[in-house]
């Protein structure tokens, strides 16, 4: 049974961020949660899948984040709570229908957590959807820690059923993925039905149409509704103090930035020197808290990851409350204590509190630091970013590689968001050039391919993942094919949402909680499209290579399905379909013929190289036994047979 | 002879635009391979001595070292080359009458040396819709497929490569002037490899003013007949100011001055018309349709064509003087003029120790070359 539902009321448990986000939607009585997988996000719909039946609830793997909050939103207005969960991009995503929806209102409990990447640990950015809370005017929580985490969710349904409107949770990666001790509340017994009522007074917010016409007057109701929410904010329990009565330096933060706040205090021993301000409520502030805990200090430091918005929220409201807490010294990220790029650590709270303090004290002692050095310079051999052993992309990506290289037309590859997007680095041979959102490959090249009225002659290829192509793709192929733009698509099939932990997506027959579903077939709906459509297995290095050669011969939109399932998938981690050897006898090694190319260019995890006798090995515990580079050897010196 | 590795080869061959894409390089390793006549490097090699650059007839070719190697003398850039005999050959009545380019010495000699056992294999240029494309061919049967000039560069040694990985050792070559320097200097064992063993028994060369670019002719000559198909070309000697193409419909003529733009840069610093690194080489006859100039250069040559001959597979005459001279003057033409540009263009035994040459040959022979009068007759060794 699921951790999140064997235990009782009282209980305490280690729990994951992301599960005690979960647990706190169950105890919320959540009926509905969508999403789309986006680390660190994704574990939270996971758990909830994995209890749907046990819980009734519905949750459905999206095929967009716009669309989730678009299904999430379906069950608020027919009275149901609902969850909708995405990294922070997704908010990018789902963007215009949240403005949309914020102006309308909900109606069931509604909460949005995104799931925010400070440092781009898994993510192509390190973008913000704190911002969305303010641009689209709905209330935005942060919890602090893990208990927080569970028991905000838990508040901001109830806030969200207060003001008839959404409430954004937002998490962070050091948050979602670390664990603490969470106490759990009790689930609750009864379960909502659903009924949309539509037929009531134009305005009535209960049982009227949902849209959000007319327009001023319902912006005028959703600002009443966000200053309601700051009344809440007031006497919220989520945001406290600790520290002196007049400190030195009032510290300001949220989020996993609490932890380092506490901790570099701890550890510089300033306890009652400085007062810290941990703010569960971030937006729109709470002006009476504010005013009482400002009127504290002459200085204050705001920490919080990357853009300062907290900190500028905190100036705004300080300028509006000057002739009653004076004026102020600030520290934060414009005046560069605090860095506004990357994740926040206790070292760099540390670093920051010396400096204003005038504290000489070391954040490392120097023999530490030293040490350190030393061993960094000696130390762990460079590791690059690799695709694992037996990956389908790899195979895929040296075809694609090759067939540019011999075609010589200085063609190249708009990269998408994946696994794949590893390509724009030497484990994919560097074949991406483009890497942006996802969708954007496709529709990059889809503009690439309308410029050969301006002398543009270079063959234009696309890739994306099979979930990625019904997430972003679809559209911009529609554009490419509506427009006649010249374009190879590449869709990368391993059968699954691989990068984020193998979630279902709408081309598979089952959905994330393990219900039969209609799979879409992608090279069907290409093909209707009006595409020349290719379907190839990437381990078939010849034919992948000769099909995309004719692709690259004709004009139009191409597409060519790359099928093969992702190394580390259920079905086949495990199975190896080869056992794979090295003949040393054939092995060419570093000399002309050969130079490595197995272990200097191909680079499977799976084969290493023996220096002391030249020759190349297969690693035994490592090796997928998918065979290619059988194909790939040019002495014939590795082998494979097939297991039975 | 300098060897370098596929770093320089890309940075004074490929970068220079002076590939012509002969397949010296193709198939040896995993590394460079050739598509529509275009050669391409599809991952770096780190080695900084490689068999692509050794083999290139654009990358440090030196004449004097191939010379005294294949004819123990040093490189004297007489017009011909060194050779024992210029003959008028074709066809013999051994021979099936095959739409040959002119008098069909090629494939005789090649179908001869199969069925004679000189050779087992050869690497031969087929030509596969309007490409040109490496042949190995194993039986005399095969040969007059490949029969008819295709004026593409092609990279035939491509083929020459997969026989000699295929184990064959005795090998047959039929190839351009670029292309038998890059056998030349392959059998001279550039990198001194101890396992090293020549597998070429016979190189067949072919006389060559210049190519054209397969990737530029293809556009022009859809352009010209449409979806036809190509069953010969030509480029008549001047005062003919038209390349000739039969295709499966009609005959089309395309002028010159749109072909000659798509003469590759490589070809302009060829000083070799007749093939000078070969046991026989063999070129059309100009004025007399049917029969092929052909010059005899080495012993292998010899004696294939007294077995050729003798056994009725070709039919020789004497060279008349007018044709030889004629032959002369254009090879050293070729050969001033190439010498010429490659100077200009730093290609020629550049200054200083350490920079790199596409060509080496002994200064006072460049003079030579470059200081002759072309109307002075020559004579034939």
């Amino acid at each position: 049974m699921s951790i999140l539902i064997e235990a009782g009321s009282g209980d305490s448990r280690l729990l994951m961020g992301n599960e005690a986000i979960a647990r706190g939607a169950l105890e919320a009585g959540i009926s509905v949660a969508t999403g789309y997988p986006g680390t660190p996000s994704s574990d939270i719909i996971e758990r909830l899948a994995k209890v749907a039946k046990q819980r009734h609830l519905y949750v459905e793997w999206s095929v967009n984040e716009k669309v989730a909050l678009e299904v999430a939103a379906a069950a608020s207005f027919a009275g149901l709570r609902s969850l909708c969960v995405m990294k922070q991009n997704g908010v990018n995503v789902a963007s215009d229908f949240l403005l949309h929806l914020a102006a309308s209102g909900t109606r069931g409990g509604m909460v949005l957590v995104p799931c925010d990447d400070p440092g781009a640990l898994s993510s192509a950015n390190e973008g913000e959807s704190r911002h969305f809370a303010r641009l689209v005017e709905i209330p935005l929580l942060e919890p602090g820690d893990f208990q927080e985490a569970k028991d905000m969710i838990t508040w901001a349904f109830e806030l969200s059923e207060k003001i008839h409107n959404l409430v954004m949770v937002r998490s962070v990666t050091r948050l979602s993925h670390a664990s603490g001790n969470v106490i759990f509340g009790s689930l609750p017994q009864a379960y909502r039905s659903a009924f949309f009522k539509c037929d009531g007074a134009l305005l009535d917010p209960m049982e009227g149409p949902v849209f959000s016409f007319p327009v001023a007057l319902k912006h005028s109701r959703q600002q009443e509704k966000l200053r309601q929410a700051v009344a809440e904010f007031e006497q919220c329990p989520f945001n406290s103090y600790s520290g002196p009565r007049g400190p030195e330096l009032l510290i300001i933060t949220s989020s996993v930035c609490n932890l380092y706040c506490r901790e570099a205090i701890h550890i510089l021993g300033i306890e009652d020197r400085v007062g810290l301000l941990e703010l569960g409520t971030t937006w729109p502030l709470p002006p009476g808290l504010m005013q009482k805990y400002l009127s504290r200090a002459a200085r204050i430091l705001v920490v919080e990851e990357v853009i300062p918005f907290l900190e500028e929220n905190v100036k705004i409201l300080a300028a509006e409350l000057a002739p009653q807490i004076g004026n102020k010294k600030f520290f934060g990220k414009k005046d560069g204590s605090i860095p506004s790029v990357g994740e926040i650590n206790p070292d760099l709270v540390i670093g920051a509190l010396c400096n204003i303090l005038d504290i000489a004290k070391e954040t490392r002692p120097e023999i530490y630091t030293r040490r350190a050095d030393e061993l960094a310079a000696s130390g762990a051999p460079v590791r690059e970013m690799t695709f694992c052993a037996g990956c389908p992309h790899r195979a895929s990506f040296w075809s694609v590689h090759q067939v540019l290289q011999m075609d010589g037309r200085n063609g190249f590859v708009c990269g998408d968001i994946g696994c794949y997007s590893l390509a724009m680095l030497p484990t994919g041979f560097s074949t991406l050039k483009t890497l942006h959102a996802m969708g954007s490959g496709s529709g990059i090249a889809s503009g690439f391919g309308k410029l050969g009225e301006f002398g543009f002659d270079q063959p234009v290829l696309a890739v994306c993942g099979d979930s990625t192509f019904f997430h972003a793709v679809l559209p911009a192929l529609v554009n490419a094919v509506h427009h006649r733009s010249d374009i190879t698509l590449v869709v990368l099939d391993n059968s699954g949402t691989a990068m984020t932990g193998f979630q279902p997506h709408p081309g598979l027959p089952v959905d994330a909680a393990g219900n039969e579903v209609p799979a879409i077939d992608i090279a069907s709906v290409c093909q209707a499209m009006g595409a020349v459509v290719r379907v190839c297995d990437p381990f078939d290095l010849e034919d992948t290579r000769r099909t995309l050669f004719e692709l690259l011969e004709q004009r139009g939109l191409k597409v060519l399905v790359l099928k093969q399932i992702c190394a580390l998938s259920p079905q086949k981690k495990a199975h190896k379909k080869f056992e794979m050897s090295v003949d040393a006898q054939l092995c060419i090694g570093e000399n002309c013929g050969c130079n490595q190319l197995c272990t200097r260019i191909f680079k499977c995890p799976g084969l290493t190289w023996n220096p002391e006798n030249n020759v190349s090995r297969i690693d035994e515990v490592i090796c997928s036994g998918c065979g290619v580079c059988a194909s790939i050897c040019p002495g014939g010196a590795i082998r494979k047979e097939e297991i039975a | 002879m300098w060897v370098f590795g596929s770093n320089e080869l890309i940075e004074d061959v490929l970068k220079k635009d002076l590939c012509i894409g002969c397949g010296a390089c193709v198939n040896l390793c995993p590394y460079f391979k050739n598509y529509k006549g275009k050669t391409a490097m599809l991952f770096p090699c780190t080695l900084a001595r490689g068999r692509c650059f050794a083999y290139c007839p654009k990358a440090e070719v030196d004449l004097d070292a191939l010379a005294t190697f294949f004819w123990n003398s040093p490189y004297e850039g007489t017009p011909l080359g060194k050779h024992t005999r210029v003959l008028m050959a074709r066809a013999g009545e051994k021979m099936r009458k095959a739409p040959y380019q002119a008098g069909g010495t090629v494939s005789a000699l090649i179908t001869l040396a199969l069925k004679e056992g000189f050779i087992d294999a050869a690497a031969l240029t087929d030509q596969k819709d309007m490409l040109a494309v490496p042949r190995l061919v194993t039986n005399a049967e095969e040969v007059a497929d490949c029969a008819g000039s295709k004026f593409m560069a092609a990279p035939t040694l491509a083929a020459l490569h997969q026989g000699a990985r295929q184990g064959y050792e005795r090998l047959g070559v039929v190839g351009t002037p670029c292309q038998l320097t890059a056998v030349a200097q392959m059998r001279t064992n550039p990198l001194e490899l101890q396992e090293f063993k020549d597998p070429v028994a016979l190189t067949v060369g072919l006389f060559c003013t210049w190519a054209i670019d397969t990737r530029k002719l293809i556009p022009l000559l859809t352009e010209c007949i449409g979806d036809a198909c190509v069953h010969a070309m030509d480029l008549p000697p001047p005062p003919s100011e038209t390349m000739i193409i039969d295709t499966d419909r009609d005959r089309v003529q395309i002028p010159l001055e749109r072909v000659r733009p798509l003469i590759p840069k490589g070809c302009t610093l060829c000083v070799d018309m007749t093939s000078e690194w070969s046991d026989i080489s063999v070129g059309v006859l100009e004025g007399r349709p049917g029969w092929n100039t052909m010059i005899v250069r080495s012993r292998v040559g010899e004696q294939l064509l007294h077995n050729a001959c003798r056994n009725g597979y070709l039919e020789t005459r004497p060279l008349p003087a007018q044709n030889l001279e004629h032959l002369c003057s254009a090879a050293a033409g070729k050969k001033k003029r190439a010498l010429i540009h490659a100077l200009k263009e730093g290609f020629l035994n550049p200054a200083g120790k350490d920079r790199r040459a596409g060509l080496r040959l002994r200064p006072e022979i460049v003079e030579k070359i470059i200081a002759s009068d072309l109307e002075e007759p020559c004579q034939s060794s």
